[in-house]
């Protein structure tokens, strides 16, 4: 589902990696009447359990408050490289063996790398719920590394790079997310460079997992079939004997202003444009971020959007067009994206900025308003249908700003008015201060 | 409507990597599945059969678990009732059919549709056509209303066919310039040749440019009859209030007949090697064989198969050429349950310099299950990892509403999820090597090659 609540939570994982789904608000359904409950282990362990039970299965999440930003400009990509290498063995599991494990009892794993965190998910038949504890405990600090394995993942990392580039959609995200936070770590890249891979050991990879993979710096979520107390005897004997302190992470300086010489033009092989334009937008923390997320969700997040109704349906300048809130802790962005015609990048270009001028004009309309609102709740009870979730929003929430964010949110949109919005859009939405890229047709 | 979101936020960090909706579908709901009930998916699910007289079926799945409703009108039309000269007509005249109804215009409907909470979307497919809707579940009634819209009502003005032409051939367009999409379109055509599944669900920029106001009309007249409709409703809703909502929506549709089904020659196997080059950072190899259509007894053995090359990240491409050989980046296998013969595809995605190791080491695979009876614990693996999935996809009410319109548009019987399991479950070593060899007995190849 697509909505408005989402769109404040993708986070930066939209730039890259991760798949993000989140919502907020008060639970309000059968399944999930009783809510999270949070615990800080005595290790410094954030435990989340929400006994969910739409379905037989549990989902489990380790989240790691360590990514993109923590990494020094000789460490960029081994937040991800990490990533790549935890399932694949311990000193008691073999290579091969955890995913013979997870898939052999009708589950799935995955594991996604961002800016702010990273993540490991399983998603399992909730009888096997100790298996699953147990594993992300094993894998959290007892990886082994083994160097074959670690030597030949590194190609596979090489073609995730290539990847990117063949997609122009994600490589439009990536060059944006660049050229709009550049020098801070948030425009760095997340899967580091090739020479950096390529020079890669066995040692410095060791070292960055014993320093940031330590019990103050995690997170483990449980959504599913499963009780509280049940979770808490089992975390106690495996996350709650881990020891170790977190370092401090980097302090980082703000994301930069934008403004008109943030410019790229990439020349590309397909045969349509590509324009991307990204504001700089509120930190988690803000209270600004409620109304930017409806301003975001009015302008470009639906068919009936501003700019779908006017640029594509009405001036006909654009194949596809959308705006998407990409926040984060350190200071987000909002982009407009649009597939078109090399010869419309001008003319749709302006008629964007004409869309936005009008709002802060004219502001929007009670009925865009409750509309917006409407596809935040909606997204939210559509989330609330699978337990992995309901566990990606609380992980991210945990990570990113608060659970107690997580769980107001949907009220404090609710409480956003038409002026508020307006109001938003003064503020972030300029006819200067944003970053450009455009992909142009060889 | 039914464009992808440009920003989507879903690429995957870690999976097998390849084209997480490949093969032809449109929609987003596309699936590997095929079914069985490992967990009881929403078990106090009911459902509720009903056939109109006008010859609709109605489906009701109540399902208290979140306050959602999704709706899915399927109909039977699709490219296998394409030829090349119409190909992708189904796809168009459903991109022209939610642009406005006799009530509304095309703006008015998407804010009708987001005061819901809601989202429709409608997409041909191979076997079949889709309107696809979800709402708020205290908007049930509206949501069918705004279906039965759609559905019944469409203007399918002039305008908009030409207007819908030109998006869908930008949409075109695009698939060709992605190396992944353009690979499978092109293998399609080259493992099914004179039958209709060659024929790409968006059709091409040449049919298109022909299709025109009066065949869209005509194609729309000839599917939307109530005997080739299946409505299928899943949520927080009473069974016996849908019903009455649907026989008013929908029953006063005159009966048009079912139409006749359409005579298909039966593809032959030709074993093709196909290369073609774009510009692209990946290459793309895929080697496949024609397979058994959902409704043959070797359906589930096929699909044991498929898992044990390319089904998870403990499939053997997965496990073998990208884990322990890095020769690949993406590695998955492809069967996807159709009526008639269907395609059961291997798929690597890797760098230009390891595409003929990997290729190479593809088809040592092949030749591997083919040779050697898999072992017990590598099949009871399969099996959970297929029967897994398939009850975790059928988890949400958009995913349930439309198995149940599926299994009933396939004719396949109300008990089918229960049957397959059994199935799988008796799949032995000897019926997968026997399948293997059947399948990938002559095999079809494309390399697309980066230049």
């Amino acid at each position: 589902m697509i909505g408005i609540a989402r769109s404040v939570s993708i986070a930066l994982c939209a730039l890259l990696l991760a798949g993000c789904a989140t919502a907020g608000g008060s639970p309000s359904s059968s399944a999930t009447a009783a809510g999270p409950a949070r615990e800080v282990l005595p290790n410094g362990l954030v435990l989340v359990v929400h006994e969910h039970r739409a379905s037989d299965v549990v989902a489990l999440q380790l989240w790691v408050r360590t990514g993109g930003r923590d990494e020094s400009p000789e460490e960029l990509g081994l937040s991800h490289y990490l990533e790549h290498m935890l399932f694949k063995g311990t000193p008691t599991r073999p290579p091969g063996s955890i995913d013979t494990l997870i898939e052999g009892l009708g589950g799935a794993s995955n594991a996604f790398t961002s800016y702010d965190y990273t993540h490991y998910d399983v998603v399992l038949p909730a009888e096997h719920l100790r298996a699953g504890i147990e594993l992300l405990a094993d894998i959290g600090v007892n990886a082994a590394f083994v160097p074959e394995e670690l030597e030949s993942e590194k190609t596979v990392v090489f073609e995730e790079m290539n990847l990117v580039e063949d997609d122009p959609e994600k490589f439009l995200g990536r060059r944006l997310g660049e050229l709009a936070y550049a020098p801070h770590p948030y425009g760095r890249p997340i899967l580091g460079t090739r020479e950096l891979i390529q020079a890669l050991t066995r040692e410095r990879l060791a070292a960055y997992y014993r320093k940031h993979y330590v019990p103050r710096n995690m997170v483990l979520v449980v959504v599913g079939a499963v009780t509280p107390a049940e979770v808490r005897a089992l975390a106690a004997t495996t996350f709650g004997r881990l020891g170790g302190s977190a370092p401090a992470r980097p302090a980082l300086p703000p994301p930069p202003a934008l403004d008109r010489s943030r410019r790229a033009e990439v020349p590309r092989e397909e045969k349509q444009a590509y324009l991307g334009l990204a504001w700089r937008a509120p930190a988690t923390s803000d209270g600004d971020i409620y109304a930017v997320d409806l301003l975001t969700y009015i302008l470009g997040d639906s068919p009936s959007s501003r700019l779908n109704q006017t640029v594509r349906e009405r001036l006909r300048l654009v194949s596809a067009i959308e705006a998407g809130y990409v926040s984060s802790e350190q200071g987000g962005i909002v982009r407009v994206t649009a597939r078109l015609e090399r010869a419309n990048l001008e003319q749709t270009e302006a008629a964007i900025l004409d869309v936005i001028r009008r709002v802060r004009e004219e502001g929007v309309t009670e009925a865009e308003r409750q509309r917006a609102i409407v596809t935040a709740e909606s997204s939210y009870a559509f989330d609330i249908e699978t337990a992995e979730g309901l566990a990606k929003s609380y992980g991210q929430a945990e990570t990113t700003w608060t659970l107690e964010d997580e769980l107001a949110y949907l009220a404090r949109l609710r409480q956003i008015t038409g002026a508020q919005i307006q109001a938003a859009a003064r503020k972030y939405f300029g006819d200067d201060n944003y970053a450009r890229v455009r992909f142009l047709p060889k | 409507m039914s464009d992808a979101r440009l920003a989507q936020a879903t690429p995957v960090a870690r999976g097998p990597g390849g084209p997480a909706t490949i093969t032809r579908r449109l929609a987003p709901l596309a699936l590997l599945a095929v079914a069985a009930l490992l967990i009881p998916a929403g078990a106090a699910a009911q459902v509720t059969y009903q056939k109109l007289d006008n010859g609709l079926t109605v489906i009701v799945r109540e399902n208290p678990v979140a306050p959602v409703v999704a709706v899915v009108l399927l109909v039977k039309m699709g490219t296998r009732w394409e030829q090349p000269a119409t190909a992708g007509i189904s796809n168009f005249v459903h991109a022209v059919m939610v642009k406005g109804t006799a009530k509304r215009g095309g703006s008015e409907l998407a804010e009708a549709v987001a005061a819901l909470g809601g989202k429709i979307s409608a997409t041909g497919e191979v076997d079949d056509s889709e309107l696809r809707a979800t709402a708020l579940a205290r908007f049930w009634r509206e949501l069918l209303g705004l279906t039965a819209e759609l559905a019944l009502e469409p203007t399918l003005a002039p305008g908009e066919v030409a207007t819908e032409r030109d998006w869908l051939q930008s949409r075109i367009q695009k698939r060709r310039d992605n190396a992944p999409s353009r690979a499978f379109d092109e293998f399609f055509a080259a493992l099914y040749g004179a039958h209709p599944y060659a024929i790409p669900v968006l059709g091409t920029a040449e049919s298109l440019a022909r299709v025109d106001h009066a065949q869209v009309v005509a194609a729309y007249r000839a599917g939307y009859r109530p005997e080739r409709m299946i409505l299928s409703v899943s949520g927080q809703v009473s069974a016996p209030e849908v019903l009455a909502e649907a026989r008013r929506r929908f029953g006063g549709l005159a009966r048009g007949g079912g139409g006749a089904e359409p005579a298909i020659p039966s593809p032959v196997s030709a074993g093709r090697r196909v290369e073609i080059e774009m510009p692209a950072q990946q290459a793309q190899i895929l080697v496949g064989g024609l397979a058994p259509a959902m409704s043959h007894p070797d359906h589930a053995a096929v699909k044991v198969l498929s898992t044990i090359l390319g089904g998870g990240m403990a499939g053997r491409l997965f496990a073998e050429l990208r884990d322990k050989r890095g020769l690949a980046y993406a590695a998955a296998s492809y069967y996807d349950p159709v009526r008639e013969p269907g395609a059961l595809v291997l798929y690597l995605g890797t760098a230009p310099e390891n595409a003929a190791r990997a290729e190479e080491a593809l088809l040592r695979e092949v030749e591997r299950i083919r040779r050697e009876p898999v072992d017990a614990e590598e099949l009871s693996r399969a099996k959970g990892y297929l029967l897994g999935r398939y009850a975790m996809d059928r988890r949400t009410n958009e995913r349930q509403a439309w198995y149940l319109a599926f299994y009933e548009l396939q004719g396949q019987g109300r008990n089918f999820p229960e049957r397959y399991r059994r199935a799988v479950e008796a799949v032995t070593p000897a019926d997968v090597q026997r399948v293997a060899r059947q399948v990938l007995g002559t095999v079809t190849t494309l390399v697309l090659r980066p230049k």
